[in-house]
């Protein structure tokens, strides 16, 4: 949720959330289909450059979200890389476990640094969108993309609360907390299924009042609202076809050195 | 005179069958603020459910303007546009996580034009006092600003009763004068009747032109802030109390025997109350 709070701080955050949503789409498929380390590495620096340069992130906080999946994308990359081979295989490195080597390859080398560099694209294009659009904006893009207003109304709702029953949540926590509820394997389970049972009560009360308010100011079967002042920011779509180009043209480069 | 929303006889049972709300009669004059009294379990909350038509009476009536308000589908409508409530935990009445559009909510609902909900939407944000909270998100606001917000989107609405129930409950000191300045202004620059649920009986003296004491699902008493505090045992009967000011008031007389006025339960009056009784002693 930590990116929440940079999106509303985006210089980004008033241009319409669908062209946003076409750039880290198109940016987002291009990376995936090459399947390639130089257009991953393009790809996550151009959304670098994109957030930083024009959403105004400063480059400390974005390195700081390129952290998060390294640990996963480590792990993976890890068991991808690794494998055992039958003594006497070209290893690059290996060590003799019993009969066999435990090592890798040029190949599961060059697998591994491909799925770790695809990877890290992927969620630099992801990160463009959620660090310049709120969650707001983005139930508004998909509502114009047409999916259902049931699903849309529902996801608002959901975010909403998500942070409401969190503060419920916490607090009971710190009330179980500050009577010694956690004190012990046995008393943790007990509390928390406690807790459990209570955030649901709390929760279904919740809906009840919700409803009620928004009964009082004219509910009448959709949840309607009007956005704040968007700039339609279709000068983004040149850039994204700049971006895909530029992917594609890092891809072409790479073929050719090989070839 | 002449009341902006009042009730008549006006009764309501929950669905177990127990008594809500017996026989209320009240009223709240056009421009007026209104205090309603009443400890926990009076029936406040529920007696504006009724006024916005959220719930429908049993029995009796409730009047805008002097006309019964009717309950079918074009009736509510208008009644929820005319009659706006502000819940006591903003919590509840804020479903958006953008500030902007949540306070849009009603203004659509009333099927206007965009250009005219935008208007009223800057309005409503600069008159609370929120119009630099449009970039943050719901939950990253402090409980009186979200507080602030959800009066903006039932102003948005432009009603002319606005309903409040406990609207100083939770907040700091200064947020508490914050609010109920803002109540003030908009008694004063737009005429709005504004009823108040509340048992922070301080602020009653200060800010109340009127005021109803509830007790038990009835109307025990309505008079001036001053007529009601002269019956300190008729408050306490019910949970509540005197304003801090008037007990010392009290005090002052009966363990004293000091001659002053029952009616002083502000700072002001007490003041003056005080410069009195001293300018009384020197010319003994």
């Amino acid at each position: 949720m930590g990116t929440d709070r940079y999106a509303y701080q985006s210089r980004l955050r008033r241009v319409a959330p669908l062209p946003k949503l076409v750039l880290a789409a198109a940016a987002l498929v291009v990376c995936l289909c090459c399947d390639s380390v130089w257009v991953g590495l393009t790809t996550v620096l151009a959304m670098g450059i994109l957030i930083t340069v024009l959403g105004g992130l400063p480059v400390k906080v974005y390195l700081h979200f390129l952290k998060v999946p390294l640990a996963f994308l480590v792990v993976g990359g890890i068991t991808i890389l690794i494998h055992s081979y039958p003594t006497g295989t070209a290893t690059l490195a290996a060590l003799p476990v019993g009969e066999r080597l435990w090592g890798f390859t040029a190949g599961d080398l060059d697998q591994a640094a491909r799925l770790f560099c695809k990877a890290m694209g992927a969620v630099g294009c992801m990160y463009f969108l959620s660090l310049n659009t709120p969650v707001t904006d983005l139930t508004m893009a998909l509502e114009r993309l047409r999916v259902p207003r049931l699903a849309v109304e529902l996801m608002e709702l959901i975010y909403r609360f998500i942070f409401v029953l969190g503060a419920t949540a916490a607090n009971i926590r710190l009330a179980q907390e500050s009577r010694l509820g956690y004190q012990g394997f046995r008393r943790s389970v007990r509390s928390l299924g406690e807790l459990s049972s209570m955030v649901f009560l709390r929760a279904w009360r919740k809906a009840q009042s919700i409803y009620t308010a928004l009964e009082a100011r004219g509910y009448a079967g959709s949840l309607a609202t009007l956005a704040g002042d968007y700039t339609p920011g279709l000068w983004l779509l040149p850039l994204t076809v700049a971006i895909a180009g530029g992917q594609l043209l890092v891809y072409g480069l790479e073929r050719m050195a090989v070839g | 005179m002449n009341p902006a929303i009042e009730t008549r006889q006006l009764c309501y049972a929950y669905e177990d069958g127990t008594t809500a709300l017996d026989h209320i009669t009240l009223s709240a004059q056009r421009g007026s603020i209104t205090g309603v009294l009443g400890s926990n379990g009076a029936g406040k909350s529920t007696l504006f459910l009724n006024l916005n038509g959220v719930f429908t009476p049993q029995s009796g009536q409730v009047l805008l303007n002097g006309v019964p308000v009717s309950y079918d589908r074009k009736g509510l409508t208008a009644l929820r546009r005319r009659v706006g409530i502000v819940f006591q935990d903003p919590d509840d009445q804020l479903f958006s996580a953008d500030v902007y559009r949540d306070v849009s909510f009603g203004g659509v609902n009333l099927g206007l034009p965009p250009e005219e909900v935008r208007r009223r939407v800057e309005e409503a944000l600069v008159r609370t006092g929120t119009a630099g909270l449009r970039d943050r998100p719901t939950h990253a606001l402090s409980y009186g600003q979200k507080k602030r917000v959800a009066i903006a989107g039932v102003l948005v609405m432009e009603p002319e009763v606005l309903i409040l129930d406990e609207p100083t409950a939770g907040l700091d000191p200064q947020g508490v004068s914050e609010i109920m300045r803002l109540l003030v202004r908009l008694r004063d620059s737009l005429g709005m009747t504004v009823l108040i649920a509340t048992h922070d009986m301080d602020i009653v003296p200060l800010y109340c032109d009127y005021a109803y004491l509830l007790g038990g699902g009835r109307v025990l008493r309505g008079g001036t802030p001053e007529e009601l505090f002269a019956d300190p045992e008729a408050l306490r009967a019910n949970h509540l109390r005197l304003p801090r000011i008037a007990h010392l008031m009290e005090v002052l007389r009966q363990a004293d025997g000091l001659d002053t006025h029952r009616s002083a339960a502000t700072i002001g009056a007490a003041r003056r109350e005080i410069l009195r009784l001293l300018k009384e002693e020197e010319k003994l």
